[in-house]
């Protein structure tokens, strides 16, 4: 019975979160309850200290700003444009607004009234979820609320019929080959392969009278430990299968599994009832199992590009991993998957690199070719967090050698970089501007040097100390000997022992940017003008947070966590009564990170600028409230590292 | 005395809303009443034609406005059954779909109970009232004399004052359309009763605003 008015107001709230999630029936029902009202420029719509009005607010048309007087001065919080709600805050803690709302320009404004919004709230399970994570404006975040804002915008942000290629993400139970073909310890090969035969298998599990997995044999151990080997069919199969399996619990998110595996390079994975291998079998899954479920798996690209000898395949098999990148971020899979696989993708072509570089090399520097050496990667590649194929920081060490060699050393080691390089910008990456890579002779040095590098740096920490620091600080063994690079971590953690005041100012550093509370406000503002300006995610959202994590988790003196989403997780565990903010951060951190990388991809750039009007209402609102743990997290640093009073 | 009844052309019985309507226009608005606890019932009608005595009301549309806000709850829109004659009118307005018709009675019924105590409102008010009055004369009802108010009228007050020269108004400027624009107003569903019902609600408050500015506070400052 909806007449054109109804559906007029149906037609404008659809379009927008929490409406969005409402079925026609609901909103339909919503859309003919609520009212409209026009407000001047200028006007109140209510004031800080009333109470609750009896509805909430949609902007229609216009925009209306969030206010809050501070000595005296009015500021302006929040803006609310089009299809923005606000003014819930009041109504769902039935308190006094703690805001003035005033029109910043002529508008027609929705008010939805409290008795259907609690008939919403009661029927919808996504929209109670959209308010209880402070999706509307004039909410601060609460404090737990990161994590489950994310998990909100995974549930609202995913439709659920979208599943025709989904891979991964529709994927959350495991799906195990089940019955396993089987045959107990003892039994002839013969009758083995007979049953593979029978049952058209490449491989069958070997297991005791328990039911526990002992072995595994596949058409590949037929081949090489038993036809090439001569022995008689009669062989038990004991005497020839793999082993021993490496086993997982079906509890494991599949996600789990399959990072296990492309990590491991297993080919098999068997899952028995407790996870380990002393417990009966249940199932098994085989990269083969991924390979049809994955139109385009990371197992198979890593192992396509650890064989790879030709620098033109290696670029275009990189290529391809960009297509499963999209592919992954617009279907939320994890960002720690995600970057996992991506530097597991990027490892392994730096060290297919190495590897043909050392071919070509060796026999040209024979005094020096087992030389010990260790590829570093630095900054957001040294922190496993490279989405994108974006500027390459990296570094090379090797061990030191006695005088007479080290010339020879020096340029066999620069030519290995250089070589790797190479490669690394035809697979499309871009040089880094500052030439911060191991084919810059000054970042391809033996150990000692290094040593004296940090040193340095951690005993004149000037800006440029700083500066280094932040990419340097980060390094992670990529490829050779890691050693060496324990070797200098452990330099750089003594060292720093040493020179406490460091991380003062390492922490000063890590506050240069501050947090972009007022973008969207700014943004706002600025809309109507020539100057709709782009916003810098990584210097003014991401830098913040990785700079932060860097020092706090430099102060614990932890080694080898590189992710700053994984040094937030390890400072929560570290500092239970600051965990709730640290896992928010951390969080925030992979928002971040996602955002950038989808932006990256839909415009073939680095992703850095974001378009604010690009992104959606809901990725608006996820942004800026990741922005609030930033603040926090800033805070922190002040307080622990005595800021205000540190010199200036 | 009652000529008619001496005649014997008494009318049939009022039916009870028609008289309960004529009762509540005994209580009348106080010319004091702020504006903004006046209330309107704003409307519109699409008819096959323009003259009064010959065309007819194809559909009704309406949305009251309380205290400054337009309410959806409230909104009205009633198809009526056209006669055969107009299917060429009807083309005109392109309204050729198959509606749920109502009865004239529910129109009327639903009017005059939506009416109590309020202003009308339309753009050219006057033509619409009419073709109310046409419909309902069968069902007995004689005069709608609720005050009216046409929101042509008071786009023009506000640009020239409460006495103006009707002649030198250049009126194509306050169509519905022009103003509609000029007041930034979306033109959704427009030729549809409800939807200019409500195009005209929107164009009220917003010219409420700019009366009040101009001083007029009350119900006797806008109709008195």
């Amino acid at each position: 019975m909806a007449n054109v008015i109804v559906n007029r107001i149906i037609d404008f709230l659809k379009k927008y979160p929490p409406f969005s999630f409402l079925s026609s029936e609901l909103l339909g029902q919503v859309a003919a309850e609520v009212d409209l009202l026009y407000f001047e420029k200028e006007e109140f719509l209510f004031q800080k200290g009333e109470p609750a009005k009896s509805y909430f607010f949609v902007v229609k048309e216009g925009a209306i700003k969030l206010t809050d007087k501070a000595a005296g001065v009015e500021e302006t919080v929040e803006f609310c444009d089009e299809g923005d709600v606000f003014g819930v805050l009041a109504l769902l803690v039935k308190r006094p607004y703690i805001l003035n709302a005033r029109a910043n320009e002529p508008s027609l404004i929705i008010a939805v009234p409290v008795g259907i919004f609690e008939k919403i709230l009661n029927e919808n399970s996504q929209v109670s979820l959209y308010f209880a994570s402070g999706f509307a404006s004039g909410q601060v975040v609460v404090r737990s609320g990161l994590s489950q804002t994310q998990q909100v915008r995974d549930l609202l942000g995913r439709k659920p019929d979208e599943n025709g290629l989904m891979l991964l993400s529709g994927q959350r139970t495991l799906q195990y080959s089940h019955p396993v073909v089987q045959c107990p310890v003892g039994t002839s090969v013969f009758k083995a392969v007979t049953q593979m035969s029978k049952a058209s298998v490449g491989s069958i599990m070997v297991v005791d009278e328990n039911q526990h997995p002992k072995g595994i044999i596949t058409d590949k151990d037929l081949r090489n430990r038993l036809i090439a080997k001569g022995l008689s069919y009669d062989t038990p199969v004991e005497a020839i299968m793999s082993q021993p399996v490496v086993t997982a619990s079906k509890e494991l998110e599949f996600s789990d599994v399959y990072l296990n595996m492309v990590k491991h390079r297993l080919h098999h994975l068997v899952f028995t009832e407790d996870g380990s291998p002393d417990s009966p079998l249940l199932g098994i899954i085989s990269d083969h199992d991924i390979l049809l479920s994955q139109g385009n798996s990371p197992a198979v690209l890593i192992k396509a590009l650890q064989e790879s000898e030709d620098i033109h395949e290696m670029a275009k098999l990189r290529n391809q991993a960009e297509g499963m990148l999209k592919y992954y971020l617009e279907n939320e899979l994890s960002i720690d998957f995600i970057a996992g696989i991506l530097t597991e993708i990027n490892d392994t072509i730096i060290r297919s690199a190495i590897r043909l570089a050392l071919t070509k090399l060796q026999p040209s520097f024979p005094e020096v070719q087992e030389l010990d050496f260790c590829f570093l990667g630095l900054g957001s590649e040294g922190r496993g967090e490279q989405l994108l194929r974006t500027d390459l920081d990296n570094a090379l060490v090797y061990q030191d050698v006695p005088e007479h060699l080290q010339e020879k050393a020096q340029s066999f080691m620069h030519l290995l970089s250089r070589d790797v390089l190479d490669v690394l910008f035809a697979c499309g990456f871009h040089s880094c501007p500052a030439e911060m890579m191991a084919n810059n002779p000054q970042w391809c040095q033996p150990l000692s040097q290094w040593k004296r590098y940090f040193s340095q740096w951690i005993r004149e920490p000037n800006p440029r100390s700083l500066m280094m620091g932040t990419i340097f600080f980060d390094f992670r063994a990529v490829a050779g000997k890691h050693s060496l690079a324990d070797a200098l971590t452990q330099h750089v953690y003594e060292e720093i022992r040493q020179e406490k005041v460091f991380l003062n100012f390492f922490a000063k550093n890590a506050l240069l940017n501050p947090p972009p509370l007022g973008f969207f406000r700014n943004f706002m503002v600025e809309k109507s003008g020539e100057h709709a300006e782009k916003f810098d995610i990584k210097l003014r959202a991401m830098m913040p947070l990785a700079d932060a994590a860097r020092v706090l988790i430099l102060s614990h003196q932890v080694v080898g966590i590189n992710n700053t989403f994984k040094r937030y997780e390890k400072l929560a565990e570290l500092e239970p009564n600051q965990a709730s903010l640290f896992k928010d951060a951390g969080k925030a951190y992979e928002i971040f990170m996602r955002i950038r990388a989808l932006e990256g991809l839909a415009n073939e750039s680095s992703g850095r600028f974001i378009q604010p009007d690009s992104l959606g209402k809901l990725q608006r609102q996820l942004l800026k409230n990741a922005f609030f743990p930033i603040d926090e997290i800033q805070k922190i640093l002040k307080v622990r590292f005595q800021l205000d009073y540190f010199g200036n | 005395m009652d000529l008619r009844a001496l005649f014997g052309f008494a009318s049939l019985p009022k039916p009870d809303f028609i008289s309960a309507y004529e009762k509540s226009l005994e209580r009348k608005i106080p010319k004091r009443k702020p504006l903004s606890e006046v209330a309107f019932l704003v409307l519109d009608t699409e008819t096959t034609g323009l003259d009064v005595k010959k065309d007819h009301v194809l559909s009704y549309g309406s949305i009251q406005v309380l205290h400054n806000r337009i309410r959806i709850s409230s909104s009205k829109e009633f198809y009526l059954k056209p006669k055969k004659r107009n299917r060429e009118a009807i083309k005109v307005h392109g309204l050729v779909q198959v509606r749920p018709y109502v009865s004239r009675e529910r129109v009327i019924r639903t009017f005059l109970e939506d009416t109590r105590h309020k202003v009308l409102v339309g753009h050219h008010i006057g033509f619409d009232l009419a073709m109310l009055e046409r419909i309902g004369k069968s069902l007995g009802l004689r005069k709608i004399k609720n005050p009216a108010l046409d929101t042509y009228d008071l786009a023009v007050r506000l640009d020239r004052g409460r006495y103006y020269d009707p002649h030198t108004v250049p009126s194509k400027e306050y169509s519905l359309d022009h103003l509609c624009e000029r007041y930034a107003i979306s033109l959704d569903d427009r030729h549809t009763a409800a939807g200019d019902a409500f195009l005209t609600a929107q164009l009220l408050v917003k010219l409420l605003k700019v009366a009040e500015a101009k001083g007029i506070k009350t119900y006797g400052d806008l109709l008195g």
